[in-house]
């Protein structure tokens, strides 16, 4: 699959592209400390307290913007995680899927087997839908009335 | 200096402990679960890095294969601390009592 | 033997060797849509469905014995006489644990949401187990134990409006993705030392002397840490009596014999293929020699037998403070995996005879007593030793099966925990360990203390007088399990024949 190249052989040439990354780095930082510099000769002083106030619109702002999410966010990023991930299992079978098909009886195979990997995983997203679990609505109404806060 | 396997064995180590320290100090569930996938990850550094230097792609799919299970993982990790959000209103490690000698 | 088998690619005539699996596989799917079709209180649907598949993965297993030496998946499964012995294992115990959540408040009670989720999951994690005991390769030991760690966080959680349930699962969540993360370290390490991923190569590349043998020691004690985590040895078990007091008491009962068991296959597997040349030890060094030669610096027996001994004596002296049964009984559980390391660590055919024989005794065992707590819960509300007090009054014939299963668990006549214990000190003192079985023995009357606590509440503390009636299903199952308890104790050479067979179609330990 992969050529045997030891790490040793390909570093030199990362040395060197390490050092263009630098270059930029430097450039950069050099460029915005610059602009910086400049504006602070040119322009007025004159301190105000609002002027530090968070701008939210023209408007006072109000209350703190360190809310808390409501749940349901996470809840959607779990099933995003679940079936992202996924995905990068579909990369490296396409990258070599041509050369599979080439050999006698294993094109077939490594088709089934990749489409028996996403039945699967329609069989997990069928469900997750058919629970209603991917309603925006609906998360927080469904559950049950009391809850046992003491232990059972 | 040339960027050799050592140096990723030393990244991969110091990740790790970072990780393991991160879950024993921290008391804070979330940054627990956060701290493990750095665990996870030092793993992951070392299998890509041996895959390279031996010229052997298993230790690619290995990586692959991980990838998928820490996502599993914090997905699962991730709705159990919901659930226990909803319950008590902390997170916190030394808040979970209930279950003591 | 390995040497003897044929590297293939994998193709779709391998499933042919896979059938349970592919059985519990595609069980998990169906119950888990019939899930949402479900209507009433109680999801008949996912629970037949379940059960069937248990049933039918089982009678798979048992009509492919003698299962093998067969490499499969393209070298990533394994299916030989240990893969065969506990693919009759766990679809049984999946079965059983299935049949009595039916009638559990716990798992059935007005409160509980999707319920056929859980009788999906339990088939799940028997496939996950399955696959545990005929791992060949690194990528399938590292999927497989997070399979089942994965399916048991959710079902140690199942009860996610209870403070308990939930903390149980969430604090094993974060052992086992630590101790999973220390295993991936250790693995990782493994596979650069060696350059390969299959068990046989690794030991090929071993015995080639191609690994650093300090570094080599790193990897084996950080991939001893995840499996050390599974079955619940010493210094890997903390959040064991936590999670087993949490978790639903049917999840416990499977927790407690399951992945235990499991683990122990992936240990035995793992360590006598990777660890272990075979050879002709025994004839070069005397009577007392392991059947193979160990490969490797490190003196790893020994480090497992100093496992082993803290493992029983720290179960068995913390068990001796409880009140909640529960949590006795995962105190209980880790002193017994204390008892199955001393034959893991004797690298003999006959040691993996007695731990085998010792599983499927000590699965039949604690569940039986696991069942118990859970139709005494239904009734009581509650899991106290105080709670048990006049049983022997209210419900006699429940006591004394309560009885049986404690005399079996402590190792006394006329019970299968005898013969189990009898095979395992008998190998021992055989391979004159004589220091690991005095511990053991001594280990052993200590026991006897804590088991009785509850024998003694049953019997000898009186408590209310109105009979008790259990659930049906509960009393049936109860007699299903007390039984064979006691006939093993008696007649117990179709079930030896039966073990022998599947250590003699082992792959690992060649002669």
């Amino acid at each position: 699959m992969i050529p045997a190249c030891p790490l040793a052989a390909v570093s030199t040439g990362m040395h060197a592209d390490f050092a263009t990354v630098l270059i930029f780095i430097l450039f950069g930082v050099f460029f915005g400390l610059l602009a910086l510099g400049i504006a602070r000769l040119l322009r007025p002083h004159n301190p105000h307290p609002e002027k530090l106030v968070t701008y939210e619109c023209g408007e006072l702002p109000q209350g703190s913007a360190w809310v808390r999410f409501n749940v349901r966010f996470y809840l959607i990023a779990l099933f995003f995680i679940v079936f992202d991930v996924e995905v990068i299992f579909l990369y490296p079978w396409a990258v070599v899927f041509r050369q599979l098909a080439a050999a006698p009886g294993l094109g077939l195979l490594a088709l089934l087997e990749m489409l028996l990997f996403l039945a699967i995983l329609v069989v997990g997203l069928a469900y997750v839908w058919a629970k209603g679990d991917l309603d925006w609505v609906k998360s927080l109404t469904a559950r049950p009335a009391g809850e046992e806060v003491a232990g059972e | 200096m040339t960027i050799g396997l050592t140096h990723y064995l030393v990244l991969a180590t110091a990740v790790f402990l970072t990780g393991l320290s991160g879950v024993l100090v921290r008391r804070n569930s979330l940054i627990v679960l956060m701290s493990i996938e750095l665990m996870l990850c030092a793993g992951n550094i070392v299998f890509a890095a041996f895959s390279r230097w031996l010229g052997d792609a298993s230790g690619h799919v290995f990586v692959l294969m991980s990838f998928a299970v820490a996502a599993a993982e914090a997905a699962i990790g991730l709705a159990i601390l919901v659930e226990i959000h909803r319950l008590r209103r902390s997170v916190n490690l030394d808040d979970l009592k209930t279950l003591t000698e | 033997m390995f040497e003897t088998l044929a590297l293939n690619a994998p193709s779709w005539s391998d499933l042919r060797h896979f059938v349970p699996e592919t059985v519990l596989v595609v069980t998990f799917l169906l119950a888990l849509m019939a899930d949402l079709f479900a209507r009433g209180r109680r999801p008949a649907g996912p629970f037949a469905l379940a059960l069937g598949g248990c049933l039918v993965a089982l009678a798979a297993a048992v009509s492919s014995l003698p299962a093998g030496p067969r490499s499969i998946l393209g070298d990533l499964v394994v299916v030989d006489g240990l893969a065969g012995f506990f693919r009759v294992l766990f679809p049984l115990i999946g079965a059983i644990t299935i049949l009595f959540s039916w009638a559990s408040g716990e798992i059935m009670g007005p409160r509980r949401e999707h319920k056929g989720e859980f009788y999906a999951l339990v088939a799940l994690m028997a496939f996950g187990m399955c696959v545990m005991a005929s791992a060949a390769d690194l990528i399938m030991l590292y999927l497989s134990v997070e399979l089942v760690s994965l399916t048991s966080y959710v079902m140690a959680g199942y009860m996610r409006t209870s403070l308990r349930s939930t903390e149980a699962s969430l604090k094993y969540v974060i052992f086992g993705s630590v101790s999973s993360g220390v295993m991936l370290y250790g693995l990782s390490l493994l596979f650069g030392l060696t350059g390969e991923t299959t068990f046989v190569e690794i030991r090929a590349a071993l015995l080639a002397g191609r690994a650093d043998n300090f570094a080599l020691l790193v990897a084996m004690v950080f991939v001893l840490a995840g499996l050390g985590y599974k079955i619940a040895a010493v210094p890997f078990h903390f959040w064991c009596p936590d999670v087993y007091e949490g978790a639903p008491t049917p999840v416990t009962a499977l927790f407690s014999v399951g992945p235990k068991a499991a683990g122990f296959a992936l240990m035995i597997r793992f360590f006598y293929t990777t660890l272990l040349s075979p050879g002709g030890g025994q004839a070069a060094a005397g009577a007392a020699a392991p059947d193979g030669v160990i490969v490797g610096p490190a003196d790893w027996p020994l480090l497992i037998a100093i496992l082993s001994v803290v493992t029983m004596t720290y179960g068995n002296l913390v068990a001796l403070r409880q009140t909640n049964v529960k949590r006795l009984l995962a105190y209980s559980s880790i002193a017994h995996v204390g008892y199955l390391l001393m034959g893991f660590l004797m690298l003999t055919a006959a040691g993996l005879e007695a731990i085998l024989f010792y599983l499927l005794v000590y699965a039949i065992m604690n569940l039986g007593a696991f069942l118990f707590v859970i139709a005494l819960n239904n009734r009581l509300g509650g899991e106290e030793i105080s709670d048990y007090a006049g049983l022997s009054t209210r419900a006699p014939w429940v006591a004394l099966m309560m009885m049986v299963f404690l005399l079996s668990l402590t190792g006394l006549p006329p019970t299968a925990g005898f013969i189990g214990k009898m095979y395992l000190f008998a190998e021992v003192i055989n391979r004159h360990w004589f220091w690991l079985a005095v511990v053991g023995a001594l280990n052993s009357v200590v026991s006897l203390f804590y088991y009785m606590k509850i024998a003694k509440a049953m019997y000898f503390t009186p408590g209310e007088r109105a009979p008790l009636r259990l659930e049906p299903l509960h009393t049936a199952v109860l007699i299903l399990l007390a039984a064979p308890t006691l006939a093993l104790g008696v007649y117990w050479t179709p079930f030896k024949n039966f073990v022998d067979r599947a250590v003699a179609g082992f792959a690992g330990l060649g002669g």
